[in-house]
């Protein structure tokens, strides 16, 4: 009975794999037949599915099996690895796999051994295999076939068949050079890529439609199916694909087919792509304009040798860039403050003076930490990170517009930061004003107004510093802010050079409402930021701002300076500034739920006649390098205000916009106000943390783009248009010597006070 | 001062809010779910706190799986871990109107004749749990920890072949449950998942 039951199962399997393994049908065909001893031909394993069946590619993607063949060959004849035609890719999207439709023919080399004696040789192949439609059968089948050996090699009737199928295998010196590099730091255990391919040039008159890239399978990580085409076309092909890891450290290579598409013809390139670490330094020297690295190199060569930059150069670089930071127009306001206060102290105690300056180094110190403590959160949450990147968050500038609003204020007298709350006379006021607290939030607030602004060497720092490790990004940061501190830590201690400031009476209280109105101006640049976040309703800021403007003066009227009903004034404060907040803010405006970022495309013309700007993305700059056409790109924002300067000063000017028609040269313009990743990323490839960023590329697509200083005069960008990229270091001498000047100005201060 | 102080606190606060992902990762909490059974019980992973979790995407039509349960290596390593407290969840995400969906009817059926010795099967046919762990193919298992971190994700073994002898693979569930009863670090703690697509729901 046991038995009978053993042998109906057996039998119910049997009909199972039968009926089952019909949905695929194998047979052996040869290129040539009779073929001699010593030659080398092609078997062809020709699988056959049913419609709606297939089976799989070498790697068969995230789920399937590839086909598998056992030869069983008869002495002397010896087969080689399956070429594979080129698959196609299989839906479902979240289960992406790489398989074969209708009919597929692996092609394998037999060779033949000098020594085989002539006569009939049977060839047996078990051919296993995964076939999927709704479900997943195994099948596998064996299947022969007798192969002639003779005086000479003739094609046998299949020949034409194998060329066919030859074909569609990927070529494997298509000799397409490529390279890649990892867009940022490893989200978790997966980290997206760009693969950067430069077709030969004897493509260069085929167009693409689109690209894609079919890897090889790996145990430690898989390269995911999905794919950005970011360019496709004859002299560049850019991909991005996100490579999830599963064991090891991140590859430093990946293979598989670059795929090309043409109409309804794919072709296939067999591509082995060296992966660039993502510790490469900046490849720029100095201020001066330096050609990019080339966007692809030859997939044989080495990745490309950055030169690294020694540490204590990119410190200097940083400190230098932080002590330039002082004259660019962002911290302006607070130098205005500054010299408020120094007159304030011309007259204290110079232990006082000297304490309150490392005060305000500490508060700079201070906030470059808690700077770089957010970029090392971001990247370490698997996010761009980027200098400035907090004025693209409107919730940042809503904060720091009502901030400066009440620092103008401040000044204007409408209100005073004195820790007992009550109202000194003028002098005492300003004295206790500069205390530490004061000196320490004048070091914030210099940060926060800083960020918009990058400075000739900052961006070099900062490009080399944001693609490091932590302690590195707090190292650079800290330089950063010892550069911008350290004008006024020399300055405080030399109390000799304060005393040729005027005496400290009547007139500072005029200074002081003067220098409100800096300051005042910053809070509206900050207001017109916001309102590209919140468009016609950025009226609630305004109105939450008069609100708040009005509750200061109550408090510094009533509270500070009244003398009855202090309590109730006080009451009065906070209900204003909390309703208003609750009122304006919140159900108003819904400051935490900023407008999406505008996705307009079109003109971005800017006034008539003006530079005709068109949206920036790699394939823009492709499309009219394919038609022979230079290339402006500027990437900028609206809080840049570098960006807005060189803009309004060297860029949108009548000889360069003469220039740009001149060349039919086209101007592509990348707005990274809201910090889009895709142009972060373009950012980084040019070893940038942030705009500004001018790049001029020449109509010759394989020459690399001249990458712009960050400060530009007419002289560089006409230049560089020009394709003569010496313009530069005239300008970064004298930035240079501005420099040197500074520190030397600092360091005879010093040496006077000791001596 | 507090002021900009509050609001770089507000930003870092805003940006770490926004990276916490929900998706399942290795050494986080495994995402909570609610699930029904083929017996149409409610099954809460919270509620299995203090024990071990193994989730299995399941689907006996496809070779993969079958060949684990065919052969009994798989209802040995469920009955084998049961005996040390570990639940093992089946989740079959497979969508209503493919073939290899069953109704809990079919499925208590199946159960029976393979003499499944998982803690329960939970029909997901909607792929809600499926999708939450992004499970990629049958069968792709997960290892949960007492504390609900998730400590495995990936294939169930080595051999990602539907023909092989499941006892001699090096079995990654009974790697990463032992290595926890051990009180060891998961060693292998994430695998290319290997068999067939999940059959989703569109």
């Amino acid at each position: 009975m046991r038995r009978f039951r053993i042998i109906l199962a057996g039998l119910f399997c049997l009909t199972a794999l039968t009926v089952h393994a019909a949905h695929t049908e194998v047979r052996l065909i040869l290129s040539a037949n009779p073929a001699q001893p010593g030659d080398t031909i092609w078997v062809g394993v020709d699988l056959q599915m049913e419609p709606g069946w297939h089976t799989y590619w070498k790697n068969p993607g995230a789920a399937g099996m590839a086909t598998k063949i056992e030869w069983e060959l008869p002495p002397g004849v010896t087969a080689g690895d399956i070429q594979w035609p080129l698959p196609e890719k299989l839906p479902p999207v979240e289960v992406t796999t790489y398989g074969y439709n209708d009919e597929v023919m692996l092609l394998v080399p037999l060779k033949l051994d000098a020594g085989l004696n002539p006569g009939p040789l049977d060839l047996k192949a078990k051919v296993s295999w995964l076939e999927c439609k709704e479900q997943c059968v195994p099948g596998s089948a064996d299947a022969a076939i007798t192969l002639n050996v003779g005086t000479e090699t003739k094609p046998s009737d299949d020949a034409a068949t194998i060329e066919l199928w030859k074909s569609k295998t990927p070529q494997i010196n298509g000799r397409i050079p490529c390279n890649a590099s990892w867009d940022k730091p490893p989200d978790n255990d997966s980290r997206p890529l760009t693969i950067s391919c430069q077709p030969s040039p004897t493509a260069k008159n085929a167009t693409y439609d689109s690209a894609d890239f079919f890897p090889y399978a790996s145990d430690e990580f898989e390269v995911q199916a999905a794919t950005d085409v970011l360019s496709a076309d004859s002299t560049a092909i850019r991909l991005r694909k996100v490579v999830k890891k599963y064991s090891g450290d991140w590859p430093p290579e990946i293979s598989g087919v670059l795929v090309t598409e043409t109409g309804n013809l794919r072709t296939g390139f067999e591509v082995k792509i060296p992966v660039i670490g993502d510790t490469t330094a900046a490849a720029a020297t100095g201020n001066e304009v330096s050609a990019a690295p080339a966007p692809s190199l030859p997939a044989n060569a080495t990745a490309p040798a950055l030169p690294t930059q020694p540490l204590w150069r990119m410190l200097l670089y940083a400190f230098i860039g932080g002590l330039i930071l002082n004259i660019m127009p962002c911290v302006l306001p607070v130098i205005a403050l500054k010299i408020l206060g120094f007159v304030g102290e011309s007259r204290s105690n110079p232990q006082h003076v000297r304490t309150l300056g490392l005060v305000y180094a500490l508060g700079v110190l201070v906030s470059f930490l808690a700077l770089a403590a957010v970029i090392i959160g971001v990247k370490a949450a698997g996010h761009y990170a980027g200098w400035g990147m907090q004025f693209g968050s409107p919730v940042f500038v809503v904060c720091l517009t009502t901030l400066v609003l009440l620092v103008a204020l401040n000044l204007f007298g409408v209100f005073e930061v004195t820790l007992g709350g009550r109202a000194l006379d003028a002098a005492g006021g300003l004295a206790s004003k500069h205390g530490a607290p004061g000196a320490f939030f004048n070091g914030v607030l210099a940060t926060a107004l800083a960020t918009p602004c990058t400075a000739p060497f900052l961006s070099i720092a900062l490009g080399f510093a944001f693609a490091q490790k932590a302690p590195l990004i707090v190292l650079t940061f800290l330089a950063v802010g010892a550069g911008l501190a350290a004008p006024y830590v020399a300055l405080s201690w030399n109390p000799a050079w304060l005393k040729l400031l005027p005496k400290p009476g009547a007139w500072m209280e005029k200074f002081k409402i003067a220098m409100g109105f800096p300051m005042l101006a910053t809070a509206v640049w900050l207001f017109n930021l916001a309102a590209g976040s919140y468009g016609k309703s950025v009226l609630w800021l305004g109105v939450f701002l008069v609100i708040v403007a009005f509750a200061a003066w109550i408090f510094g009227e009533f509270v500070q300076r009244g003398r009855v009903g202090r309590g109730l004034a006080f009451v009065i404060t906070l209900i204003l500034l909390v309703g208003g907040y609750a009122f304006a803010l919140e159900s108003q405006l819904q400051w935490r739920q900023p407008l999406a970022a505008p996705d307009s495309t079109g003109s971005l013309k800017e006034s008539v006649g003006g530079i005709e700007w068109q949206r920036w993305s790699p394939a823009a700059v492709a499309a009219a390098q394919a038609d022979g056409r230079p290339v402006l790109v500027d990437f900028t924002a609206d809080w840049c205000l570098t960006c807005q300067v060189n803009k309004k000063t060297s860029i949108e000017i009548p000889s360069v916009r003469a220039k740009l028609k001149a060349m039919n040269a086209v101007a592509l313009l990348g707005d990274y106000t809201r910090f889009p990743d895709t142009i972060t990323a373009e950012l980084n490839h040019f070893n940038r943390a942030g705009v500004p960023l001018v790049l001029v590329y020449s109509k010759d697509p394989a020459a690399p783009p001249i990458v712009l200083p960050e400060i530009l005069t007419p002289e560089i960008v006409l230049n560089a248009l020009n394709g003569t990229i010496t313009a530069a270091s005239g300008i970064n001498y004298i930035l240079v010597g501005i420099a040197i000047l500074i520190v030397a100005a600092g360091g005879l201060l010093y040496l006077r006070r000791r001596g | 001062m507090i002021t900009v102080m509050k609001t770089i606190f507000a930003f870092v606060t805003a940006l770490s809010l926004t990276s916490a992902a929900l998706a399942a990762e290795i050494g986080k909490p495994a995402p909570d779910f609610t699930g029904t059974d083929i017996n149409g019980k409610t099954v809460k992973l919270g509620d299995y706190k203090g024990r071990i979790v193994v989730l299995e995407s399941y689907n006996s039509d496809c070779p993969f799986c079958h060949n684990q349960y065919a052969t009994g290596a798989t209802q040995d390593l469920q009955k084998e871990l049961a005996a040390k407290g570990v639940v093992w969840l089946l989740v079959n995400s497979v969508n209503p109107n493919n073939f290899s969906h069953r109704t809990p009817a079919q499925a208590r059926e199946e159960w029976t004749a393979k003499k499944i010795a998982a803690t329960a099967w939970l029909d997901d046919s909607t792929g809600a749990i499926g999708h939450l762990y992004d499970m990629k193919t049958t069968p792709h298992t997960f290892v949960i920890d007492k504390n609900g971190v998730l400590v495995y994700d990936g294939a169930i073994d080595n051999k990602p072949d539907p023909e092989h002898d499941p006892r001699t693979a090096r079995n990654y569930v009974r790697e990463a449950v032992d290595a926890l009863l051990a009180g060891k670090p998961v060693e292998v703690s994430q695998t290319k998942p290997y068999g067939c697509g999940v059959k989703y729901a569109d």
